[in-house]
């Protein structure tokens, strides 16, 4: 009996053992490159900043789910009748970090923040057509529009657009507190930022790791080598890609390639001669082979765009091949532009951002058998915002727009590449108060073919999603139709 | 004494105020601002204007610069832009790193380049010497981010024995902090050794030149007793010298290896803020670096006093 007893006992802990030792780890180290410039939402539109808060530790009414599509967040459902009244009705029972309930008037509170430009809020444009915001009760509550706006909820499903508790304002910048899936626990300036489930998250089953940890490593170098060393469980947007063909290599990590929405342009000073001629735009446009820039930038990895409407964007139409790769072509219309032997240009680039100095050796080859010669000149991050973003004191620059809806920069004639089409802004303006999606969608087909046509940048390519990660890490999104990292679905597969 | 430590406090309080105007313009100077970087391409040109008017950008340069001296005489450095935490309390949690990673840089450079450099000047011309020689131009060509990394791929990733970056304070234990300290301390104290070795080298050859020397050989004084007795504290004068500015050189060492080693010291503290033109940053580190160069120059120079009993400072 004793003996029998015994064996019982022993089946029984190693049956625990077993089950305790199938537990999956709950942690995770990620690298992410930059620092963030400060945790607040609503005071940076830093995609650093909102990599780890957006959608991890704060969220909006609305999301873009994994495929772009507007869905529901901390309202479950949202309604109008005439485009112009939009009624959301918010999931109850949802808590802030504090513990607090989250109801109507935080709302409120939130966008009548937003909507003061004593705030300075980076995105107060966008809260424009917002008229009124009545809370009807502690659940629902009514924006109503001054106008149509076809973004809308676009915009309300923006960083930018993230409640938060009245009483957490002042230490946003700090120490963020939302109701997402992961409560800040600590930021070592220069080093990391730590999260931990929030276990009353509304969404069961997530988030599926109790720590997550953001290690901020920039150096290629540096992260290949702490993955290698086991230091870092994952990678996101830190490796170049001459790294990842390394990786691919090693059977230890998965690769994950997808789309984002950074397009990487080559931005012609429309203002500025000779590129005040679309002549001149198309030649260099002719003239550039975007596959072997693709191809000695980011070893292939990527899509080549022919507009500013990216490959997540529902309205995307593939101009990819609208102005082929055509030298003679490209001659052709620099000698009828009145440069038959071509000129000398500068291409300002910020190798903050390593795709801009390589595409740039590249377009420079590329662009010199056309006639264009263009000398190369690295300025420093801070130089290339103050000279080339707002003062439009260059001929060429590159850099990636990473912003999802951002053809809107193309309706604004001050933006630093300063195009000016009156036609372009008024088919802007149309899709702008357009809600019905045939025809809006008519509209984006539009401009992208009027985009191509002008030229007033070269679209190089989208800089493509790139995760670096252990095997057995598994719930990542492949393709990132917003600039969040999304680590609450994110989870180690139960060992065999 | 009195007089030269007043004397010295006089030149450090000058310093100070030099290099915080100099660095104050040259920060100001450089085109853009923290208002136009935090919002970046994305946030509006509008929303930029407005941030830098409430971070008192607009005002005329020498009203902020006399403001910033008034409180930081009173001993506050002012706010970090970038961090939202005081300066002076972000400098005191970096130094927990970048002060270890100094001495222990430096614990490896002496250790290894005065024995390499004596050896090398009591076998002159010998294959001893050559090849303390060809090893020293190594060290002082190899770029340190470059024997950083080479580093990190031996004993990190291949051997596995120390962890190839990041550092979790010294709350984590003793062990695990100096684990993560010693790969960058190495690769930091290598070129520095390097260039110690050469001088150690040099100075001991002059001083086993001199009569006296001769006169002790004489005497049959052992060789052993003629270089630790008579050569090498003689030697020590501009070897301490070197090895005292090389201290100074550390800390620029370090911002390289610090990024390499993805340290959350000092050198990362202030090469983050110059590009986030996180001014009250740039001019706490600034300021603390000087004051620290300052000491070590005067500690340099008492200790001439204690090796050399005929130099006094009066």
């Amino acid at each position: 009996m004793t003996r029998r007893v015994l064996l019982i006992a022993l089946c029984a802990v190693a049956v625990l053992a077993g089950a305790a030792g199938a537990q999956a780890p709950s942690r995770l180290v990620v690298q992410a490159p930059t620092e963030p410039p400060g945790l607040d939402l609503t005071a940076t539109p830093a995609s650093a900043t909102a990599g780890v808060v957006f959608n991890n530790i704060q969220e909006g009414l609305v999301k873009l789910d994994r495929h772009g599509k507007l869905a529901p967040s901390l309202a479950e459902r949202w309604h109008t009748s005439d485009n112009r009244n939009y009624t959301f009705f918010l999931r109850r029972g949802v808590r802030f970090h504090t513990g607090r309930e989250l109801k109507a008037a935080d709302v409120k509170y939130v966008f009548d923040r937003a909507m003061n430009p004593e705030t300075k809020h980076p995105y107060l444009r966008d809260y424009d057509a917002i008229g009124d915001i009545i809370v009807k009760d502690d659940y629902t509550i009514t924006f109503a529009l001054k106008a149509l706006n076809a973004n809308f909820l676009h915009n309300v499903a923006r960083q930018g657009s993230v409640i938060y508790p009245r009483e957490a304002v002042d230490a946003l910048k700090s120490h963020p507190i939302g109701t997402g899936p992961f409560r800040f626990e600590e930021w070592v300036r220069g080093d990391r930022i730590v999260l931990v489930r929030n276990p009353e998250y509304h969404v069961k089953g997530l988030p599926k790791l109790d720590r997550v940890t953001f290690r901020f490593i920039a150096d290629p170098n540096a992260v290949l080598a702490a993955l290698k060393a086991g230091d870092v469980d994952a990678s996101m947007f830190g490796l170049g890609p001459e790294h990842v063909q390394d990786v691919q290599k090693d059977a230890r990590f998965q690769v994950i390639v997808g789309d984002t929405t950074n397009d990487v342009i080559l931005a012609m000073n429309n203002s500025r001669k000779p590129y005040t001629d679309a002549r001149v735009r198309q030649a260099l446009t002719h003239g550039i082979n975007k596959q072997d820039v693709l191809r000695g930038a980011m070893f292939g990895m990527g899509k080549i765009l022919g507009s500013n409407v990216d490959p997540l964007n529902p309205y995307y139409v593939d101009m990819s091949r609208a102005v082929p790769f055509d030298p003679a072509a490209a001659k052709k219309l620099l000698a009828e532009a009145g440069y038959p032997n071509g000129f000398d240009t500068v291409l300002k680039v910020a190798p903050q951002y390593y795709y801009t100095v390589r595409s740039g050796e590249v377009i420079a080859d590329n662009l010199k058998k056309v006639g264009v010669n263009v000398k190369i000149e690295q300025i420093e991050w801070g130089q290339w915002i103050a000279r080339v973003f707002r003062e439009a004191d260059f001929d060429l620059t590159i850099i990636g727009h990473a912003e999802a809806w951002d053809i809107k920069n193309y309706a604004n004639p001050k933006y630093y590449f300063r195009y000016d089409s009156a036609k372009f802004q008024d088919l802007f303006r149309k899709s702008e108060v357009t809600l019905d999606d045939k025809a809006r969608r008519e509209l984006f087909a539009q401009m992208q073919k009027l985009m191509a046509e002008n030229a007033p940048v070269v679209w190089l390519f989208m800089h493509p999603n790139v995760v670096v990660a252990k095997k057995g890490l598994q719930g990542f999104w492949k393709d990132l139709p917003a600039p969040a990292y999304h680590v609450s679905e994110i989870g180690w597969a139960p060992p065999r | 004494m009195r007089r030269y430590v007043a004397r010295r406090v006089a030149a450090l309080a000058a310093t100070l105020f030099f290099v915080s105007a100099l660095v104050f313009v040259a920060i100001r100077v450089l085109p853009g601002d923290p208002a136009a970087l935090i919002m970046g391409t994305e946030g509006s040109r509008e929303a930029a204007d407005r941030l830098r008017e409430s971070m008192g950008l607009n005002r005329p340069l020498p009203v902020q610069y006399v403001e910033w001296l008034g409180r930081a005489l009173r001993g506050d450095l002012g706010h970090s832009i970038q961090y939202d935490v005081p300066v002076g309390e972000l400098i005191l949690t970096r130094l927990p790193v970048t002060l270890p990673l100094a001495l222990l840089a430096a614990t490896f450079m002496v250790a290894a380049a005065v024995p390499l450099g004596l050896y090398a000047a009591t076998h002159h011309r010998r294959a001893g010497d050559y090849l303390a020689m060809i090893v020293s131009q190594l060290g002082i060509s190899i770029p340190q981010f470059w024997s950083g990394l080479l580093l990190i791929l031996l004993f990190s990733v291949t051997l596995g024995w120390v962890r190839s970056g990041g550092f979790d304070g010294w709350s984590a234990g003793v062990g695990p902090a100096l684990r993560s300290l010693l790969l960058p301390a190495v690769a930091l104290g290598l070129f520095q050794a390097a260039v110690l070795v050469r001088a150690t080298r040099s100075a001991v050859l002059d001083v086993l030149r001199e009569d006296y020397v001769r006169t002790a050989r004489a005497k049959g004084m052992s060789e052993r007793l003629v270089v630790a007795k008579h050569t090498f504290r003689n030697a020590l004068i501009p070897i301490v010298t070197v090895a005292g500015l090389q201290l100074g050189q550390l800390v620029a060492g370090a911002i390289v290896l610090e990024s390499v080693f993805a340290l959350p010291g000092l050198g990362r503290l202030a090469l983050g803020a110059i590009s986030a033109r996180d001014l009250p940053v740039v001019q706490g580190v600034t300021l603390f670096v000087a004051s620290a160069i300052v000491v070590i120059n005067f500690v340099v120079d008492l200790a001439y006093g204690f090796l050399d009993p005929r130099i006094r400072y009066e």
